[in-house]
């Protein structure tokens, strides 16, 4: 039996882009390990999702999550916000004219996070009167909690950039950052859970993620009220500041390290 | 002497193995993830390399326009790209105005940009004006000193009517202009155009070559340095050229100099009206053959067999005198005398050993 062209042609390209994908290995792992702790994350989830947030929040399962979906939209984005800006060319461009790395980073994530910030508000009105959710913040707090998770995310967001222009694909620690924060950051369920899911102690891996930090922080300061005078408040959010204390000039050593690398290889245009 | 650009033993290395995988076997950037790994990026470069640039010395003058030429792969990238600050260099002393590109970029940027031709940055859904707004603000040009020398520039490259357009509505040509505005935002005293042409119509690459000499070389006695394979191209704007071969600088001068450089030489073209003799015509071929400076002689022969015409290899200085007295006393009526000088293209097959291609006079080759 003789195979249509037509036919053909499309097996052609898929078998191109097969092998291309095959190609990238270290993406083809990633991807396959994603899938497993996605679901996996979703299965622990299901299973939690009538019992009360009090271990940790004196709160309801809703509010927990609204606030998270809250959090995450209006912060997550400055970890992707300068690699949004990485496109072939376009660093060579913008560093002959002497912007500095600070400015660069800034930059670039400025009107994402402007626009997170606008529809955090949204979230917040939809999650309260239409899923009843119920906030309970501390100012001062509230602002305690974003300017550290700022800082944490900018980090991160330096490193990212910083090892993508190197690598020019995928970088090794923001995938890993990004997988394990699904599982162990107390997005979709608090962290204290997996010591019941995993074993006694399970919950300790979470909190060196900086995104467990994030969420963990402004939880404390929009559902419980955490007033910053509580002695043990302050010693949470002292913790959640030396992750950015790391994590900032970590991230600007990085960023530096990934442009003159590009810069001694020759490679710099092509991010 | 103080010169505006200066590069001493310039070096400069690019790894080429495929675990550091920075450079393809052209020269170029090699795109990552084909048979190499993330973790062997992040590794540091021992090599294997291949050198760029291989000791280059250039000196470059205030308001000159200076061009590097020789194929792709003869390191005048790397070389424009190290000026610009975007590579670093592995060896040797480079001065922009006094400036080290890899200690002091940004007192370079003051003073030096740069018209890439695979240069980005440019936002396709913003007009051409609000994208070089963007650019002025970088540079800390105030809103006011941003529009006046907007409006200079987009007259200067003749932008204006189209100004407001989205960017994706541009022609290759449009956006060659704009890259120049954005280039001349700044207002620095070099600017380095890398391939200027490459791509434009013959039209679009006439007039680019017209903006260049008459504005800005000599109107705003601006320092230029371009890179180009286009030989006639440099023939036709640059004061001085280097010609640059496997990272070696192998001639620096003037065209009409490196012309010359390598051979004395040029090519006595006569064309006669009339016939001679034929023992007219061999006494000629010997006599001319006689002459001092007079280095081959061919005859040109028409049909049946007839001399049309003589193509006489000279020497630069040779006496005219008497190859026109043996001509005109054997006979033939001179019609035309053409003297054909050594062009770019002879000059460099002699020093180099390899043939330029093309209608364009363009070289092929290799690609740092």
């Amino acid at each position: 039996m003789r195979v249509p062209i037509a036919l053909k042609q499309i097996i052609a390209f898929t078998k191109r882009d097969f092998l291309s994908w095959t190609t990238y290995r270290t993406a083809v792992l990633t991807q396959v390990i994603g899938i497993f702790i996605a679901v996996f994350s979703w299965g622990v989830s299901a299973t939690y999702v009538q019992k009360p947030v009090a271990e940790m929040y004196s709160s309801d399962y809703i509010s927990f999550l609204i606030v998270g979906l809250a959090v995450g939209n209006l912060i997550m984005p400055l970890a992707q916000g300068v690699e949004r800006q990485l496109n072939p060319w376009t660093l060579e461009t913008i560093f002959m004219t002497g912007v500095s790395t600070p400015v660069f980073v800034i930059g670039n994530v400025m009107w994402t996070y402007i626009f997170s910030a606008i529809s955090f508000i949204p979230y917040l009105v939809l999650g309260t009167y239409l899923f009843h959710a119920q906030l309970n913040p501390n100012m001062l707090s509230t602002f305690l909690a974003f300017l550290i998770s700022v800082a944490i995310l900018m980090g991160l967001a330096m490193i990212s950039t910083g090892l993508r222009i190197v690598t020019k694909s995928t970088d090794p620690i923001t995938w890993a950052v990004n997988v394990l924060q699904n599982l162990f950051a107390g997005i979709l369920f608090p962290v204290v859970f997996l010591d019941t899911i995993f074993f006694q102690g399970a919950s300790t891996l979470s909190w060196f993620l900086p995104q467990t930090w994030v969420y963990h922080l402004c939880r404390l300061a929009m559902l419980t009220d955490a007033s910053i005078a509580d002695p043990v408040i302050q010693l949470t959010f002292l913790k959640g500041a030396l992750f950015a204390l790391i994590l900032l000039p970590i991230g600007y050593k990085v960023f530096l390290w990934g442009v003159n690398k590009a810069k001694r290889e020759g490679t710099l245009g092509w991010y | 002497m103080n010169y505006t650009i200066e590069t001493i033993g310039l070096v400069k290395r690019y790894p080429t193995s495929a675990k550091s995988g920075a450079v393809g076997p052209d020269g170029r950037p090699k795109v990552r993830g084909v048979s190499t790994g993330i973790f062997s990026a992040l590794r540091s470069s021992k090599g294997p390399f291949i050198e760029a640039l291989r000791g280059v010395d250039l000196q470059i003058k205030s308001g000159e326009i200076f061009g590097i030429l020789g194929p792709n792969g003869a390191g005048k990238t790397t070389l424009i790209k190290i000026l610009c600050t975007l590579v670093l260099r592995d060896g040797g002393e480079v001065y922009v105005n006094g400036h080290d590109p890899s200690k002091e970029p940004r007192e370079v940027l003051r003073d030096l940009q740069a018209v890439l031709p695979e240069s980005r940055g440019f936002n396709w859904r913003l007009s051409g004006r609000q994208n070089l707004e963007f650019y002025a603000l970088l540079y800390g040009l105030t809103g006011a000193e941003a529009k006046e020398r907007i409006d200079y520039l987009l007259d200067f490259t003749g932008l204006r009517e189209r100004a407001d357009d989205g960017y994706q509505r541009y022609s290759t040509g449009m956006q060659r202009r704009l890259l120049l505005c954005r280039a001349l935002v700044r207002d620095t005293s070099i600017i380095v155009f890398d391939e200027p042409t490459t791509g434009l119509d013959p039209t679009g690459a006439a007039e680019f070559r017209d903006l260049l000499i008459d504005r800005l070389a000599r109107r705003e006695g601006k320092t230029i340095l371009l890179s180009t394979h286009n030989l006639q191209e440099a023939q036709e704007l640059c004061d001085r050229i280097a010609i640059l071969d496997r990272g070696r600088v192998i001639a620096c001068d003037t065209p009409d100099n490196v012309r010359h450089l390598v051979t004395e030489r040029r090519t006595l073209r006569v064309a006669f009206s009339g016939v001679a003799f034929e023992e007219d015509q061999h006494r000629l071929l010997f006599g001319l053959g006689e002459v001092a400076g007079v280095h081959g002689v061919s005859p040109v022969l028409g049909q049946e067999g007839a001399l049309v015409g003589l193509s006489i290899d000279i020497e630069k200085d040779v006496d005219l005198t008497r190859v026109l007295d043996l001509m005109t006393g054997s006979g033939l009526n001179i019609k035309s005398v053409n003297t054909e000088e050594p062009s770019l293209e002879d000059a460099f097959i002699a020093m180099t050993g390899r043939e330029a291609t093309g209608r364009g006079k363009t070289w092929t080759e290799g690609g740092a």
